[in-house]
């Protein structure tokens, strides 16, 4: 019997082919059945990550698949120690997404790797970043531009703005978090300027814009793309106006969007906000990627100025402060037919789904959009 | 002025009433709040007296020697003070034993909530092949049918003919005794809800205040306004155990996956297979969020339910306060709550001292 | 005689006395007002200093990371029962347990200055909402 016991307990696949006590009845099962035994709902919002490959399709080869990490603000306190807190989310998002099976074509990291852009803490994202099994696209955040106006990041990673090609989907990368001279030189020391952009609520902030050199790259870069190509725009910040006070916001957004104008289907991606927010302007669907540091409340919590978060969107959860992760997480991105599926993997919470709904053109999230389905937790005022 | 003290005392009352009672006829511990009890399976004198008679018989396995007493032993406050759970021929399973005291207050049964009921609890035991050893349900429902006693009590608690027994009606029974294994009224107790300031010594008044701030206990393990069941029904991982499954984790999530769209029936491959037991939760949704996650069990009468954790690797409160002071066992996939507290060693001694005032009366010296 | 004529101008005296007292106790003045509300203004200042200063913890995360302009904070809605304290508290408590907890930092008495000057600020911040006490 104890030898029995021990086989048992040695490999798993022994335990149960070659377990003599008893007769385990394997049934060959219907994904259908497997669903309905299985603790897990059926539902698409909670889709655990070893069965969205089953979910969609793989049989159109310009399917594919990425992940997107963003807003991780590694914060340098003194020697070797940095805020373990966020240490802490880039870490769990990186072992998370080597956890994907079948492994997503690239990862985009969406910009705000450090916290007040220095090189320590440059060094110290990029490392944690290094253990990532898959290829990464970079995106440039504020915290990590306003110290040596993007040197060191030009120096170890790449290119500031770019574009490129991936399966018949032309994506364009840009910096989205440049600002006026005049208030970028009127510091005394950068480090003045970074803590000054760094604070969210500043009232001597200014605001973000792509600036009329990109806008120019921009327009001559997508004059060879044609109308029919899917284009997907990465960008720290979002690339419309949601709230002026906290720079959730690009003061040239117009002539972007106009730039991008005469496309089928474009997608804007950004972070930047550190929450759940989507919309659609015209032909552009918008959509935030999660931080995995820390959440920030809606704008529409401060009620001594005036708004515009999307009423597209359905929020996320509330966070609880105790759990540190909770209203963090990262996203995996499917790209089917031109359009964007983004499943946000939200940690200590159930995950959200969102869709572009061809019929009626915007994405919506696939649980919550029916204000008739909402929950007390994604009340905030 | 009048009319208004009238209305203070109707809601006062009709309060006391509702946060006494829990059935009709039993009488709410201090500090508890009422017993959820199944719509399909109400409370009942006769069928909690043969859900008792049913938890202690021994003849409900495969060598006649194990009960569900066997491991949860009333005299040690229904559990055996053993680390891992030993069955049938002294056939050790992966988990420590939970007590049964208060376990009605779970949302879900197991250290994985890998099932949503009492009821459904009591099933998995009797065929698990190193708990009871039975093949099926069958030899149990054979005894009870020729039992002198059984069919007649089966008859009085469902109304129902012995050939109409069945293993549901079984574990109805057990379920119903549970829900009245529940305990109360503890020193914390009569400090919290009885107002008595002297009921907790000073370090445990002091301990109750680290709990809840610099301990960071509170929240997991959840007291609340006027009950404290000392749990929050989720699941968490603090790492315990971790290290066994860490070095081989991709592969082991791998096959776990595999297995289970095979269709592998649970039960038996958890207390099987040591590490498919460290996956935690993550074996019952395949989230890998859950991997290594157990639930919060509740602190009531801790001091005398040790030892600790799911694979009950802990001896003694000291030690499992020095876990979560040094952060847990650091892993991937170690729970946001989790972090180095930082107590001093009288914070620590006061803890200590807290969670020993939260032994309820009839359990105390019960070792 | 002259006693009675003692009892009225007492009664006088009294009388003036009281009268001129209520001359002094309610009325304050627009100058008062400016003044103390420059001191109560000057009190916020010190609590938005606090609250944005990455030194009230010991880990450099500040107040304001997670809520700019003090939002999500929800003054109007204390006192209410608090989870992550297990009962119902005011305001200052869920304040220490920030410190305590995402600051890694001391908890302030409630009387420290310090306190005082951090509620005010909260509260200016949402000025204008009615209370909701309990909300959650």
């Amino acid at each position: 019997m104890k030898t029995k016991n021990k086989k048992a307990a040695e490999g798993l696949v022994m335990a149960f082919d070659v377990d003599p006590r008893r007769k385990v009845m394997k049934k060959k099962m219907s994904r259908r059945s497997f669903l309905k035994r299985s603790a897990v709902a059926a539902a698409a919002a909670t889709l655990p990550l070893g069965l969205v490959e089953i979910s969609w399709g793989q049989s159109d080869k310009r399917n594919f698949t990425f992940a997107y990490i963003s807003d991780s603000h590694l914060t340098h306190i003194k020697g070797a120690n940095f805020v373990r807190n966020f240490d802490k989310g880039l870490k769990k998002a990186v072992t998370e997404c080597n956890f994907m099976s079948p492994k997503p074509d690239f990862v985009v990291y969406g910009g705000d790797l450090a916290q007040l852009g220095k090189r320590e803490e440059l060094d110290h994202g990029l490392e944690i970043m290094s253990r990532l099994r898959h290829p990464v696209k970079w995106v440039i955040g504020e915290h990590d531009y306003y110290l040596d106006l993007g040197q060191y990041w030009q120096e170890k990673i790449g290119r500031l703005y770019y574009s490129f090609d991936h399966k018949g989907v032309h994506f364009v990368v840009l910096n989205s978090i440049l600002t006026y001279d005049s208030w970028i030189n009127k510091w005394k020391s950068p480090q003045e300027r970074m803590s000054n952009m760094a604070r969210l609520d500043n009232p001597h902030g200014s605001p973000f814009m792509v600036g009329d050199k990109q806008i120019q790259w921009m327009k001559q870069d997508l004059s060879k793309v044609s109308r029919q190509t899917p284009v997907v725009v990465m960008s720290h910040s979002p690339l419309y106006k949601i709230f002026k006070p906290w720079n959730f916001w690009t003061d040239d957004a117009e002539k972007v969007q106009a730039v991008l104008k005469k496309f089928d289907k474009v997608t804007v991606l950004h972070g930047h906000v550190h929450q759940i927010l989507y919309n659609q302007i015209g032909n552009i669907s918008f959509e935030a990627m999660m931080s995995t540091s820390w959440p920030w409340p809606y704008p529409v919590s401060y009620i001594k100025k005036a708004n515009q978060v999307p009423r597209l969107t359905v929020m996320m959860n509330r966070a609880d402060p105790f759990h540190e992760r909770d209203a963090t997480g990262w996203s995996i991105l499917n790209l089917d037919d031109g359009r964007v599926t983004n499943h946000y993997k939200l940690w200590e919470n159930k995950d959200r789904i969102l869709k572009y709904d061809k019929k009626l053109g915007y994405p919506i999230d696939m649980e919550y959009q029916a204000p008739a389905t909402r929950i007390p937790p994604q009340m905030h005022y | 002025m009048k009319g208004f003290g009238m209305i203070v005392a109707t809601v006062a009352v009709s309060l006391c009433f509702s946060t006494c009672l829990g059935w009709a006829g039993q009488v709410l511990p201090l500090g508890l709040p009422p017993v959820p009890v199944p719509g399909d399976n109400p409370q009942g004198p006769e069928k909690i007296a043969l859900g008792k008679k049913l938890f202690m018989d021994e003849r409900f396995s495969a060598d006649g020697t194990i009960s569900c007493s066997t491991c949860h032993i009333q005299k040690k406050a229904f559990t055996d003070g053993l680390p891992i759970a030993k069955g049938i021929k002294g056939l050790e399973g992966t988990r420590n034993s939970p007590t049964v005291v208060n376990a009605a207050y779970y949302k879900e049964q197991f250290w994985d909530g890998r099932v949503a009921s009492l009821e459904e609890q009591a099933k998995g035991p009797f065929v698990n092949p190193v708990e009871h050893g039975l093949k099926d349900f069958k030899p149990i429902i054979e005894i009870i049918k020729k039992d002198p006693d059984y069919p007649s009590m089966f008859r009085k608690a469902f109304g129902i003919e012995p050939q109409g027994i069945t293993i549901d009606h079984v574990v109805k029974a057990i379920a119903s005794f549970e829900r009245t294994v529940i305990s109360g009224d503890s020193p914390f107790d009569r400090y919290m809800y009885g107002r008595q300031k002297s009921a907790m010594s000073e370090a445990a008044i002091r301990g109750l205040q680290v709990f809840r701030t610099k301990g960071r206990c509170q929240d997991c393990h959840r007291i609340e306004q006027t009950s404290a069941t000392f749990t929050d029904n989720k699941y968490h991982n603090l790492g315990v155990g971790f290290s066994l499954v860490e070095p081989e984790l991709f592969d082991i999530v791998e096959k776990v996956k595999k297995a289970k769209k095979a269709g592998i029936e649970l039960d038996g491959s958890i207390l099987g297979s040591k590490k498919v037991s460290e996956l935690g939760r993550f074996v019952v949704t395949l989230d890998l969020e859950d991997i290594g996650r157990f639930k919060t069990p509740t602190l009531r009468n801790v001091a005398v339910t040790g030892p600790y954790m799911h694979d009950g690797s802990i001896e003694t409160l000291e030690e499992v306060i020095d876990l979560y002071d040094q952060g847990g066992e650091d892993n991937p996939m170690l729970d946001s709550g989790i972090r180095p507290l930082r107590l001093t060693d009288q914070e620590k001694a006061d803890l200590v001292e807290f969670l020993k005032a939260l032994t309820s009366p009839e359990y105390e010296n019960k070792k | 005689m002259a006693r009675n004529l003692r009892n009225i101008i007492a009664l006088v005296l009294f009388c003036s006395l009281v009268a001129s007292a209520s001359l002094f106790a309610d009325e304050f003045t627009k100058e008062d007002l400016k003044k103390w509300n420059k001191q109560f203004m000057s009190v916020v200042k010190e609590g938005d200093v606090l609250f944005h200063s990455s030194k009230l913890g010991t880990n450099t995360v500040s107040c304001d990371m997670c809520h700019p302009n003090a939002t999500n904070t929800h003054p109007e809605t204390y006192p209410k029962f608090q989870k992550q304290l297990g009962k119902v508290v005011a305001l200052r408590d869920m304040i220490n347990w920030c410190i305590q907890n995402p600051l890694e930092g001391e908890p302030l008495k409630f009387d420290d200055p310090k306190m005082i000057a951090l509620e005010a600020y909260i509260t200016y911040e949402r000025a204008g909402k009615p209370l909701a006490p309990g909300k959650h």
